[in-house]
């Protein structure tokens, strides 16, 4: 059971990063939305904590750039955008999931006709 | 910078935070814990009760598991993965050979089982050279006898007066060589040899160097959008 449900938590871990590039597409936003944006979806995130070190890999790895904002009601704010690199990596995992998806899915319901 | 006071247990949150971050480099947690305390800022309003306060927490999660997705290893790319197997089969390849030839097999199922190496780096490894050094070894051993200049010397003895002890007949020796090699077998012998020594080096290298190349090579330095305040 202990390892399923790390199965579970890996694969959500491997699509996350996907998520926050694709909450990125439209334009910049502050790092506040965006974790709560992502904390709302149902079985996406468990600690939205954990999203900052997240965006903190991307940014290292050129996928999303920052910048830091004076705000009058509090710390600064740092917004983020995705970069062409990483536009590049979400049209290629949108092509890849939406393969993998239907692979499965057609898997699963094979499963539940039987 | 911060225009108001964080609620209670939002400042024992940071100080948790940072407490237990102590170990991440210093830039790494300063810029973790500004992001959270903007969190906590914009998640909790002012004059809210410890309810509320309690439930933006929970949300957040425990600093535990905020540090523990900071920490390196927590699925980094850019981070060593050279692990023991890695760099066993790089030392095994050029000098386990000389444990009777075994190490330099067992070098090579470490190469082979690593999932760290292309199949090209890994034909590299096994054919550059087979048996590592130990090779040259023996090549060089097989060399000095299969090349031994080897000198016959034969002739007559002096004949004497059994009595007088006068020489009757002086005798004669003559020596005649073979085996000598050529300048053009010396070059290719000392070129075979650097050939044998410096590849089994080169090869060894050439593989720590690619086991340890980051997972995300092709992101990095990938043109950034646009400069002045962005920043990666």
């Amino acid at each position: 059971m202990e390892r399923r449900a790390e199965a579970i938590s890996q694969l959500r871990r491997g699509v996350l990063e996907f998520c926050v590039l694709a909450l990125l597409r439209e334009g910049e936003r502050y790092s506040f939305d965006l974790v709560r944006a992502l904390g709302d979806v149902e079985e996406l995130v468990t600690s939205e904590g954990t999203l900052y070190p997240l965006l903190g890999r991307l940014r290292r790895e050129g996928l999303v750039d920052s910048r830091w904002r004076e705000s009058a009601s509090g710390p600064p704010r740092r917004y983020y955008r995705i970069t062409h690199a990483g536009d590049a990596a979400l049209e290629t995992f949108t092509h890849q999931w939406g393969r993998f998806r239907d692979s499965v899915d057609m898997l699963m319901n094979l499963g539940a006709t039987t | 910078m911060t225009a108001r006071r964080l609620h209670p247990l939002a400042e024992d949150y940071l100080r948790r935070l940072r407490r237990a971050g102590s170990d991440l480099a210093p830039e790494r947690l300063r810029e973790l814990l500004l992001e959270i305390e903007g969190y906590l800022a914009d998640a909790i309003p002012p004059g809210a009760s410890d309810d509320e306060a309690l439930e933006a927490l929970e949300r957040l999660g425990p600093p535990g598991d905020v540090l523990e997705a900071e920490r390196p290893g927590s699925a980094t790319p850019d981070t060593d993965r050279r692990g023991t197997r890695e760099w066993a089969a790089v030392i095994l390849l050029p000098l386990g050979g000389f444990v009777f030839g075994v190490g330099w097999i067992i070098g090579l199922v470490l190469l082979w089982s690593s999932r760290l190496w292309t199949v090209r780096d890994k034909l590299i490894g096994t054919l550059i050279i087979p048996g590592g050094l130990a090779t040259a070894v023996m090549v060089a051993l097989l060399g000095a006898v299969g090349t031994a200049e080897t000198q016959e010397c034969g002739g007559v003895a002096t004949q004497l007066n059994a009595t007088t002890g006068a020489v009757i007949k002086r005798g004669s020796m003559h020596c005649t060589t073979t085996g000598a090699p050529s300048a053009a077998t010396t070059a290719f012998h000392i070129a075979l040899a650097v050939a044998l020594l410096l590849g089994p080096i080169l090869s060894a290298v050439y593989l720590a160097r690619r086991a340890g190349r980051p997972a995300s090579l092709t992101l990095r330095g990938a043109p950034l959008v646009g400069g002045g305040v962005w920043s990666p």
